[in-house]
């Protein structure tokens, strides 16, 4: 019974450091959508977080095919959303809409999608860098990996702990 | 068995060698002369800073390792000869210290041989000119969104900026010249720092703070420091603010997130857009997403000046008190910054800062004060002549 507490115990508390990270601000709602195909040119991007923005450390840009910036307002933003106005009408082609935002504990969170307006020419998404890149899924797989991982070594370590101090 | 004995006998033999040491000591103590054999000619300990010229020393020289802030307060009624008078006198200390010499009625001459490359900087506060009669040449800094200032580290009519390579030398100098400031002021605070030890580092390497940043990197230079910070007749401005590290969210923070916030590498130096540390950032440069690869909320790109005439030269020390009893570190910066003229070069820099700097989310200033620093002196000049004489 011991045993299973402490391996409990263990559990917890390599569980613990880790909390800060499901915390982070991660990106809920984008209009336009990731890889929307639009009919026609929208005039505002409008980015939806799980938690509220910070607008001195809100950056939103939308760029086009050759990485040129689409001149734009600074974003607003109220509560946990940014919206970007956008200062030309898009001509038809593919965009990349990037953005860099800072959690409440300071983490600082970034990430990019493409959508294209008019004749579709193939979205040309960046790759998002940073640790926005890997999918939650993923990272929340791992995270379990590692959590089960400690759990079975330090069960086994006691295990053995025990067996040594019985002999 | 016998080596054992053997050990006791040399240890025997090495203790009374170190009484009749102790004992040649004590008789030339008594005397107030300093054996000859108690001075080796270790450079970093000898090494002297000339203290007489047209500038004060302590300012465009590599910063020594150890360094005390000392503000005074002048008391009601302190009046312009009053402070003729202190600045004389502690201006002969200095200038006697300095050179390894002991001060007039030294009380501990042993410890004056060895000055390391020890300064002292005098600084005037805008009270002092006020006491004086005289307009400042130098005002309050504006008050910052940012700031958190508490009185025990703000302000102060006169400042000693007291450096050198070891913190004996240092505590010594700072011991005699409060003593002989006490007929005429009040110690208002004290600041002590440090930075890497002499050896440790060849002396053009940046210096990392406590946070683990390479901290002076975008400083003027050999030939860039005079026209950012001497004026014509050897005057400058000197900004002292103590700047908390919240260093307990800052450890929860990736490489990455720290980065971001400063702008530079944690390793190299390098800004985010460049390779290698003196790369001038380049804050047009897009990463493939079209982000900005110098956050536009750094606090390098925040705090970039590239107009030479309006850099400033910061002169910081890093401050370690005792951490509390859960742990928690007293840890920050003694920033010290020198330039020309602090409203048109500090002032719009920490303004920037202050509107926008995700470095802020980790650092509070918490002391805050400014001096107007007068020219050097020669042989028979005292320091604050041109300004009290």
């Amino acid at each position: 019974m011991r045993r299973l507490l402490l391996s409990a115990a263990v559990f917890v508390a390599v569980l613990a450091p880790s909390a800060p990270a499901w915390a982070h601000a991660q990106l809920v709602k984008a209009v336009p959508a990731r890889d929307a195909a639009l009919p026609s040119a929208p005039s505002t991007v409008e980015l939806t977080f799980s938690e509220d923005l910070n607008p001195e450390f809100t950056t939103i840009v939308v760029s086009d095919v050759a990485r040129q910036r689409v001149p734009a307002s600074a974003p607003a933003v109220d509560g946990p959303s940014g919206t970007l106005t956008l200062g030309r009408p898009l001509n038809d082609g593919a965009y990349t809409v990037a953005y860099r935002v800072v959690s409440a504990d300071g983490h600082t969170v970034q990430g990019s999608y493409g959508f294209t307006v008019g004749d579709p020419t193939p979205p040309v998404a960046a790759p998002a860098p940073g640790s926005a890149g890997i999918p939650p899924a993923v990272l929340i797989g791992l995270g379990g990996l590692g959590v089960v991982l400690a759990g079975a070594a330090a069960y086994l370590y006691l295990s053995g702990k025990r067996r040594r101090m019985t002999t | 068995m016998t080596s054992r004995r053997h050990l006791l006998t040399g240890a025997a033999a090495a203790g009374l060698g170190a009484a009749a040491g102790a004992g040649l000591t004590a008789v030339a103590g008594a005397d107030n002369v300093v054996p000859a054999a108690a001075v080796e000619p270790l450079t970093t300990g000898t090494a002297t800073v000339p203290f007489h010229g047209p500038r004060q020393a302590g300012i465009a020289e590599d910063p020594p390792a150890h360094a005390a802030f000392v503000a005074f307060t002048l008391p009601a009624g302190t009046d312009r000869r009053a402070l003729a008078r202190m600045m004389r006198l502690l201006t002969d200390d200095a200038r006697r210290l300095t050179q390894g010499v002991p001060a007039l009625g030294d009380t501990d001459a042993t410890l004056a041989p060895l000055p390391s490359r020890l300064t002292v900087t005098f600084g005037l506060g805008p009270g002092l000119y006020r006491a004086a009669g005289l307009k400042a040449p130098v005002a309050d800094l504006p008050e910052f969104r940012i700031d958190r200032l508490e009185r025990r580290w703000s302000g102060g009519d006169l400042l000693l900026q007291i450096c050198a390579d070891d913190p004996l030398t240092v505590a010594h100098t700072q011991r005699m010249l409060i003593k002989d400031t006490r007929p005429f002021a009040a110690v208002r605070w004290v600041q002590q720092g440090f930075r890497r030890s002499p050896g440790v580092q060849a002396p053009e390497h940046t210096q990392r703070n406590v946070m683990g940043q390479l901290d002076g990197t975008a400083n003027p230079r050999g030939a860039e420091i005079d026209p950012a910070v001497w004026n014509a007749d050897g005057s400058t401005t000197l900004v002292v603010r103590r700047v908390r590290a919240e260093m307990e969210t800052w450890d929860i923070l990736s490489v990455a997130d720290k980065e971001n916030a400063v702008g530079r590498r944690l390793d190299s130096g390098a800004p985010l857009s460049g390779a290698q540390e003196h790369d001038e950032p380049d804050f047009t440069k897009l990463d493939a997403s079209g982000l900005p690869a110098m956050p536009d909320f750094s606090h390098v790109t925040r705090a970039h000046v590239t107009d030479p005439a309006l850099k400033i030269l910061r002169r910081p020390y890093n401050y370690d008190g005792a951490p509390n009893a859960a742990g928690r570190p007293d840890s920050g910066l003694i920033f010290a910054s020198y330039q020309k003229d602090i409203a048109r070069q500090f002032v719009p820099i920490q303004q920037r800062l202050a509107e926008k700097d995700l470095l802020n989310e980790w650092i509070t200033p918490i002391g805050s004060a400014v001096f107007a620093v007068p020219p050097g002196c020669d042989e028979d000049g005292w320091i604050g002549e041109q300004v009290l004489g």
